[in-house]
């Protein structure tokens, strides 16, 4: 954990983890016997679904819950379904996870076989949305965006992972392909590589710049890379793909490269796995893999109110499972001893004006943390610039009174979110 | 699923720089000891018992607020004890003990408790109290006739309300070093000039106190006293002086910055600091006070709501390029 430097008048310096010059590559571990995967989507108890308990799937598979459905999830193996339950998300998001007893067969059920020569999007978000990496096909088909700008991200967004710049380094060709094919793809003008300051990019591609970004959070977040390098700001309460600019990590382009060239799609995920100890170790596992099987290979012992972080310290999430499953978009783990998990206080707001000074986005916190304390919302948004937050976290990350701000401004945009689709709906009906 | 470990749940950011109040306010009181180690050395033992009195009774009257508002306990936050000590380190050291009660139970109660405690008095607690003791019994504030009993190997007068007094002449009396050195009268914790610098740039460097506001505030105070120095030195004291005499320099240091009742955003910050300094050599060269700390940071207080409102642009806020 990176502490407040010795002097208070510089900020803290939050340096990016770096991928070493000549990167060891991952250490494998194996799927055990029952693997999980979660569907964002929720079970429906009036209705049957598509996929039901006792049911046989193949490696491969497509499953959803409803015929309507748009989420699926791809079946990394061959098996018989153990358990299909819902799994709460954040904010009483629910999922909806199965546990897949393995089987020993060489069923794979190709779907994306006969498109693999020629494919247009539509197939590819009905096919390739879970590769590793998560590639973000649902929003290049959105017809309300026009993308015009795709941001492939060679760099990490948060810290204590590498695994972005792992594929920009060592999978160069792949990269390139994979460029060449999603231009073809999506028609989209402008393409644009981001790499870490300092690094040299081996190949060229004709209509596509090279970014070098600092190496210092949170300038890879994709709303700094807007500000910094394109040179727009994304109006408030509007994400960068609402003004055409659409984001996918170096793992997603690489993969796709893969599964064009082996006409098949793969599951193999890499993630960065920071230990108690600090120390950070690479791995590939499948997609499905609980993070279990990952502690038990890298020898990490989970105690009684340790934490796991899925993402990066700044932007990730904690998980109330030992099980939970290694999915598309998670580029790194964090395990944090119970000891050393800072604590939250109740305090009030002391006006210190420390998230003041670090703040990215010019938010007056420390006005805003008061109207979010008494649920004003709309004043939230109104007054005090709500909806100009990027998420960064740094406010709560320095906070003296230890407040937890960004929950209270997830929060608050949550709420604002649902209060903008109930009067919607009001007006939809009335 | 089964959940045979039960694991810590809950939100991002998973890091903390490690700060607390506890340490912030730690570390302003161990800001401030030179100069009361050097006021206790100076004024012996009276000094002491009014520092010891003063923090313990704004603890003791912190806890009791808590609970008569049923909160949890906060003096472990060593706020209730900051503000006794500053509180006490601007007393002279023959206040009255029921003195120095009196203007704890104004401080904590009066001027931060009733709020809702920690960061929502519109007021800095510790000048709370002071302006209600020296409105009440402005004799207790006095230091010379308060220190008529001690010797002292340097001219035993207090400079400012010298200079009020007798005029420009008195300040002859003072060389600004022997004011740096703390050879004044005065209260207990405010004259040592060389200790108050040390501790404010300890501070300034660890970001404990917002320097702008200190450096705009000791700007406020040379710049102000320049100018009416240069247009009449005949009648006013310069720049030096006043810096270095009576509670300028605490004031610019722990009374201007305290967290709650000053701006955060840099162009307030920078108006709030040289409007105070400005108002203290106002207070001092026109008004009925010696010394002008204590009001002009309270005036400086009450206009921070209003300019605080003038803040950087929010990131996208009236960006319409979608
Ligand atoms: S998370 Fe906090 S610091 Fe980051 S942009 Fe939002 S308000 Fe500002
Ligand atoms: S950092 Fe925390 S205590 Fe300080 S002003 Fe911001 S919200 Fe208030």
């Amino acid at each position: 954990m990176i502490k407040r430097p010795f002097t208070g008048l510089s900020q803290p310096k939050l340096k990016y983890d770096s991928v070493e010059s000549d990167p060891k590559g991952p250490e494998t571990v194996l799927m055990p016997s029952n693997i999980l995967l979660l569907l964002n989507d929720s079970l429906d108890s009036l209705r049957t679904s598509l996929i039901k308990k006792e049911d046989q799937v193949k490696k491969g598979e497509k499953l959803s819950l409803y015929t309507e459905s748009t989420e699926y999830v791809i079946s990394p193996v061959s098996g018989v379904i153990k358990k299909i339950e819902s799994y709460p998300g954040e904010f009483g998001n629910i999922k909806t996870y199965l546990v897949i007893g393995t089987e020993e067969n060489d069923d794979f059920v190709n779907d994306f076989e006969e498109h693999a020569d020629k494919f247009e999007l539509e197939a590819a978000a009905k096919l390739l949305k879970s590769l590793p990496g998560a590639p973000p096909f649902e929003t290049l088909i959105d017809p309300t965006k026009k993308i015009h700008t795709l941001v492939i991200s060679g760099v990490d967004e948060d810290l204590a992972s590498t695994t972005r710049q792992y594929f920009l380094s060592t999978a160069p060709e792949d990269l390139k392909e994979g460029i060449k094919i999603l231009q073809n793809l999506t028609k989209i003008p402008k393409i644009i590589l981001t790499v870490p300051e300092g690094f040299n990019v081996e190949f060229e591609i004709s209509g596509m710049q090279v970014f070098n970004i600092s190496s210092f959070y949170p300038n890879a977040l994709p709303e700094m890379i807007m500000k910094n390098q394109l040179k727009t700001t994304v109006p408030q309460g509007k994400t960068c793909e609402d003004i055409g600019v659409c984001f996918i990590s170096s793992e997603a382009v690489v993969s796709i490269a893969k599964a064009c060239r082996d006409k098949k799609v793969h599951f193999e995920k890499l993630v960065c796995v920071t230990g108690k100890d600090g120390v950070q170790k690479r791995i590939k596992t499948s997609i499905g893999t609980p993070v279990k099987s990952i502690f038990k290979h890298l020898n990490i012992h989970t105690n009684k109110n340790d934490r796991i972080v899925i993402g990066g310290p700044f932007k990730g999430f904690s998980v109330f499972t030992i099980y939970h499953p290694v999915q598309p978009c998670m580029d790194s783990i964090i395990v944090q001893d119970a000891g050393i998990i800072p604590f939250v206080s109740d305090s009030a707001c002391i006006n210190c004006g420390k998230c003041i000074k670090i703040c990215p986005a010019n938010i007056p916190v420390n006005l805003l943390v008061r109207q979010l304390e008494a649920n004003l919302f709309e004043e939230a948004k109104e007054t005090f610039d709500l909806e100009s937050c990027i998420e960064c976290g740094l406010c709560s990350y320095v906070c003296t009174a230890k407040i937890p701000i960004f929950q209270y401004i997830r929060l608050g945009k949550h709420e604002l979110l649902k209060m903008k689709t109930e009067t919607e709906k009001e007006g939809a009906n009335g | 699923m089964d959940n045979k470990i039960k694991l810590t749940v809950s939100h991002a950011p998973f890091w903390h720089d490690g700060d607390s109040i506890c340490k912030m306010n730690l570390h302003i009181m161990l800001a401030a000891m030179p100069a009361v180690i050097f006021g206790i050395v100076q004024f012996g033992m009276p000094a002491l018992g009014v520092i010891l009195l003063a923090v313990s009774s704004s603890m003791f009257f912190e806890l009791i607020m808590n609970f008569a508002t049923k909160r949890s306990l906060s003096t472990g936050d060593f706020d209730a004890a900051l503000i006794g000590l500053l509180f006490g380190m601007m007393l002279p050291a023959t206040t009255p003990w029921w003195v120095v009660v009196i203007g704890a139970f104004v401080a904590i109660v009066i001027g931060k408790q009733i709020y809702g405690g920690i960061g929502a008095n519109p007021f800095n607690p510790v000048l709370v109290g002071v302006a209600i003791l020296m409105v009440s019994w402005p004799g207790y504030f006095d230091s010379d006739a308060a220190l008529l009993n001690y010797q002292f190997d340097f001219k035993a007068l207090a400079p400012l309300a010298a200079l009020k007094h007798q005029g420009v002449s008195a300040i002859d009396f003072f060389p600004i070093k022997t004011l740096i050195m703390g050879q004044q009268v005065g209260t207990i914790g405010t004259n040592f000039g060389l200790g108050l610098i040390l501790g404010g740039i300890f501070l300034i460097i660890k970001g404990y106190i917002r320097w702008e506001i200190t450096i705009s505030y000791i700007a406020g105070i040379i710049i102000t006293a320049l100018i009416f120095n240069l247009s009449n030195s005949g009648s006013y004291a310069g720049p030096m002086f006043h810096l270095f005499s009576g509670y300028t320099l605490f004031g610019a240091i722990f009374l201007a910055t305290e967290n709650s009742s000053s701006p955060v955003n840099l162009i307030p910050m920078l108006i709030y600091g040289f409007l105070g300094g400005l108002m203290v050599i106002l207070i001092r060269n026109l008004g009925a006070y010696p010394d002008g700390t204590v009001f002009a940071i309270l005036l400086i207080n009450l206009i921070n709501p209003l300019i605080d409102y003038i803040r950087p642009k929010a990131l996208g806020r009236g960006v319409n390029n979608a």
